[in-house]
């Protein structure tokens, strides 16, 4: 039945089922899914209760003729027109008596994955623990999270950066007193135990135990000692700052002396710029107390520090190649052969280093300004460069715009540039980079230049992206390529004459 | 050796990071910003973070689920709450507020009250009376009572008086008879209908039911709330089965009462919500135990009067941190919607606070319906709060979750570290007074009252965990 509107409202129509029991809950619901449809300015669903025919006086919705029995359900609706009206009581129609009794599906609850560190520790199953919390959540939160892996006995690998120094002290002293590790901040490497995290790669296991304050710098140093037939037992990254002043080494010092108790750990390797220092002088005498006491040799490969620095014990080396020599020599071993052939003439220009990683940009800078050739490197994973982008490990086409630009610098001889391979590394960094090396090529040479590339990949045979591989991408392109950073930057300075 | 070969890798963020470890070694987070993204109250948490705020929360929690309220009497609000018994006095729902300031069926509810206690003889007088001056309010969580809705408790209201004299000594706890559906006090509504009911719940329900536990009580309500949980009650919006029990529990002491007891019988039967207030009660004794605790970061009170949600921590006691609230989100029956509701009432999530209503949704399927769920929804609301809170109640057990106990006692600590909020079952009430009901649904708790209390907390709690050794370093 139906009846005039009353005012401005649409007209009112009541369907009436009778002995339909529903239970009130899923009657608003229906009600509610009526009000959505449109057209549908009103809906009411109810059992004719005289306590809800009450309810439907009130709110205009029960036409004054309608006398139904307690049990029969009502269903009101003012709609605009009779399409939308048939649309609704359709609906209406459907979910009442087509669809199943209301209920929900026979499935029991969605998953609810866990969200904070302890979640995660207490949905670890019993015979595999949590034992170690990788943060690599914004900075502002990073020392909350490490805080709270630190709390529950964890060690931390904190990817994060933008920790303040208070926050580092602090986290540090913690993890110290708790005998835990903190990795970090801004710490991009790690590997214990063969649990490798951030950028790593499938180095052998072995006896070499690394202390890293430098990412990519422990990568070069792995990648090497793995290559020279040796292996890795465990790389400690300790973040940028460890061996400053402020920090004053916490972490670094406690690395040492774990490697020093470690039974798989032969020789000990520490991979820093050059520390404070007074934290220098702490580092070497404690350097020196582990060799003696663990009788275990140890290097220590501080960049840019002299050689001579080093105590009777402990050996000091200034670049990266310089420590992995060191390393595979106490293991008896050699460094393959990474010389690259020199060309002659040389080609007339400078060379421009354009790294992502940032200790092969600084062993770069150090061996060219050693040599004293015309040299420009840029660390392109610094902030300054990035602006928002993803670090150019992760995404190549960033280093690639570089390449291609600096094919149309008259200045330049030489392009020296690095490919980081392994995990957290891109899938196929060489591909952007070989097309940006062939477009410079092509453009200096339109230009009337010879501008040649040399490239270092870094990696063990068993990384994902297949070294040979990108190599063999590179060389297509027209670059050398090495897998020794030094060797790689000895290349670029005999290309533009500069002394071997 | 500095991980063993079963050691698993926990994921606070990219993905990449972990994807040279075996996938079986990494638990991934699903990690979001702590605190709702407030990094300062973030550090604030992670610094409570500790072993003796944890032995705090354990021991206030076991010290609340020791306790079993009974039902022992029905009085006068006057003769059983101290504050009402001289003078013009009523109490309110929620954190305290200006007569000015209160929502529409809270202020028609005062006047409601003062027609009741016949302070006026007109509404008109009433109003004038309230704005005088002339009446005192105070909440009632501030006077061991709870109220839904409005929560006016009037000095000639009855109430019900709920103790466990073992556990709680004379420490009680109040609240006044449910007056049923429709158009009632709680909502605002004071017609004729309306006095004459309460005049009725004054001369009859309450003498005859303070006569009806003389002979039957008192009724342990833990035992009663919990056979009603395994009856598809939550022991908030659907607390029919409990209803159910307890009448059955009286019906032989009222049919001896002769037509007085009949009359009573058929209220009871017409009100399918008359065991919620009694619930409240419950829960109040039981939770009040852990008011005051040193230490102890759970909530011990969420109440809204119409205008703000009010919450009170454990250790930091009487104080309210308040944030202002919105209307739920529900259905709506017919006629009515989103814009006809008042922003949330009531103090009713004293039920939540405990560990049952929206933490027992597993054992009232029926309920998630409010907010258009399944039986899986149910389930899933149930083992949410259980998230965010430290234990599980001892009594209170859902049959679909395994006879599990039903989550219990609210950590802040959690509540911000996991960013989930309390989930409350209400009712909504129109905005204008006396209306009544006019939907039903499930809300949150605002985040904010629980940004707000993380401060207070570090400031009573931290100087005293500090020494314990497990304090929060982060300077």
């Amino acid at each position: 039945m139906s009846q005039n509107p009353a005012g401005d409202q649409p007209p009112l129509h009541v369907e009436t089922y009778p002995h339909l029991y529903r239970d009130s809950v899923a009657l608003m619901a229906l009600a509610a899914g009526l009000e959505k449809l449109d057209g549908v300015a009103k809906a009411g669903a109810v059992m004719a209760t005289p306590a809800n025919l009450g309810i439907l006086a009130r709110s205009d919705m029960l036409p004054p003729d309608l006398d139904p029995a307690p049990d029969d359900l009502l269903v009101a609706v003012r709609a605009e027109g009779p399409e939308a009206l048939a649309a609704a009581l359709e609906q209406a129609r459907h979910e009442l008596l087509d669809a199943a009794p209301a209920s929900g599906g026979p499935g029991g609850p969605a998953e609810q994955p866990p969200r904070t560190v302890a979640e995660g520790i207490a949905a670890c199953p019993e015979d595999a623990p949590a034992g170690l919390v990788a943060v690599s959540v914004p900075g502002t939160y990073a020392a909350v999270v490490a805080q709270q892996a630190l709390a529950s006995g964890q060690h931390v690998f904190c990817f994060s950066d933008n920790v303040t120094l208070e926050d580092e002290v602090a986290l540090k002293a913690r993890a110290a007193a708790a005998g835990l590790l903190f990795m970090g901040p801004d710490c991009g490497t790690a590997q214990l135990d063969g649990v490798r995290l951030g950028f790593t790669n499938a180095v052998r296991p072995g006896p070499a135990g690394i202390v890293a304050a430098a990412g990519t710098g422990a990568q070069e140093l792995a990648c090497l000692i793995d290559r020279a037939g040796g292996g890795v037992s465990h790389i400690i990254g300790v973040g940028g700052r460890d061996l400053s002043d402020a920090v004053g080494g916490r972490m670094t010092l406690q690395a040492v002396d774990r490697l020093a108790a470690d039974p798989a750990t032969g020789v000990i390797a520490v991979v820093s710029k050059p520390p404070a220092p007074a934290v220098a002088q702490r580092l070497m005498e404690r350097l020196a107390a582990v060799r003696e006491q663990s009788g275990k040799p140890v290097v220590a490969c501080l960049l840019g520090v002299d050689d001579a620095g080093g105590s009777p014990s402990v050996v000091v080396r200034d670049t990266l190649e310089g420590g992995a020599e060191a390393v595979v020599a106490a293991l008896g071993l050699t460094l393959p052969d990474d010389e690259l052939a020199a060309p002659r003439p040389a080609v007339p220009g400078g060379v421009l280093g354009l790294y992502t990683g940032g200790t092969l940009a600084a062993e770069a800078k150090l061996l060219l300004g050693r040599a004293g050739v015309p040299h420009e490197v840029l660390d392109l994973g610094d902030d300054q460069y990035t602006q928002g982008r993803p670090h150019p490990m992760i995404d190549p086409e960033l280093r690639a715009e570089w390449v291609a630009r600096a094919g149309e610098r008259p200045d330049l001889g030489v392009i020296l540039v690095d490919v980081v391979l392994g995990a957290g590394s891109a899938a196929d960094p060489a591909g952007p980079l070989a097309d940006a090396i062939a477009a410079a090529t092509r453009a200096a040479r339109a230009a009337g230049r010879d501008l040649r590339t040399v490239a270092t990949v870094v990696g063990a045979d068993a990384d994902p992206q297949d070294p040979a591989g990108q190599i063999a991408r590179l060389k297509a392109a027209s670059a050398a390529v090495t897998r020794r950073n030094a060797a790689a930057v000895r290349a670029a300075i005999a290309l533009v004459g500069g002394p071997r | 050796m500095i991980l063993s070969d079963s050691t698993t890798v926990l994921n606070a963020g990219l993905p990449s990071i972990t994807e040279a470890v075996p996938r079986a070694r990494v638990l991934q987070l699903n990690w979001r910003p702590p605190a709702f993204g407030d990094p300062a109250a973030a550090r604030l948490m992670a610094s409570l973070q500790t072993p003796a705020v944890e032995a705090a929360n354990r021991e206030a929690i076991a010290a609340v689920h020791a306790v079993r309220p009974k039902l022992v009497d029905v009085r006068p609000a006057r003769e059983a709450i101290g504050f009402l018994a001289s003078g013009r006095r009523l109490l309110h729902a929620g954190p305290p507020i200006a007569i000015e300031d209160m929502a529409d069926p809270v202020r028609g509810a005062l006047i409601g009250a003062c027609l009741l206690e016949g302070w006026a003889a007109t509404p008109e007088a009433a109003a004038q009376l309230l704005d005088s001056g002339a009446v005192e309010v105070a909440p009632c969580h501030h006077h061991h009572a709870v109220g839904p809705m409005a929560g006016v408790v009037a000095p000639s209201m009855p109430v019900v008086v709920v103790t466990d004299p073992e556990h709680t000594g004379t420490r009680c706890a109040y609240a006044t008879l449910n007056e049923g559906l429709g158009k009632a006090l709680r909502f605002g509504a004071y017609d004729a209908d309306v006095l004459a009911r309460l005049r009725w719940m004054g001369g009859t329900l309450g003498p005859v039911l303070s006569e009806v536990l003389h002979q039957a009580g008192p009724i342990d309500l833990t035992a009663l709330i919990a056979q009603g949980l395994t009856m598809g009650d939550e022991g908030h919006n659907r607390v029919v089965a409990t209803t159910s029990l307890l009448a059955r529990r009286l019906a032989p002491v009222l049919a001896g009462l002769g037509a007085r007891g009949v009359e009573v019988m058929r209220f009871l039967a017409d009100n399918d919500h008359f065991a919620l207030n009694i619930s409240m009660a419950s829960a109040k004794l039981a939770v009040d135990t852990a008011a005051g605790w040193p230490g102890s970061t759970l909530v011990t009170a969420m109440a809204r009067n119409g205008v703000e949600f009010g919450l009170r921590v454990a250790a930091t006691e009487d104080r309210w941190f308040t944030a202002p609230v919105g209307p739920a989100d529900g259905l709506f029956f017919p006629g009515y919607g989103p814009a006809d509701a008042n922003p949330d009432l009531g103090e009713s999530a004293i039920t939540e606070t405990l560990g049952i209503g929206g933490f027992a949704m597993a054992a009232a399927p029926a309920i998630t319906r409010f907010v258009g769920g399944t039986p899986a929804d149910a389930l899933a609301n149930s083992i949410e709060m259980a998230r965010i809170t430290v234990s599980r109640h001892p009594v209170y057990q859902l049959p679909a979750l395994g006879f599990v106990g039903s989550p219990s006692g609210i950590d802040v600590l959690k509540v911000l570290d996991t960013g989930i909020l309390p989930l409350i079952n209400t009712g909504i009430a129109h905005k204008k007074a006396g209306v009544g009901q006019i939907g039903a649904g499930v809300v949150r708790a605002p985040q904010e009252v629980f940004l707000k209390a993380i401060g207070p907390l570090a400031g009573a709690i931290g100087g005293t965990v500090d020494d314990a050794g497990g304090g929060g370093t982060l300077p």
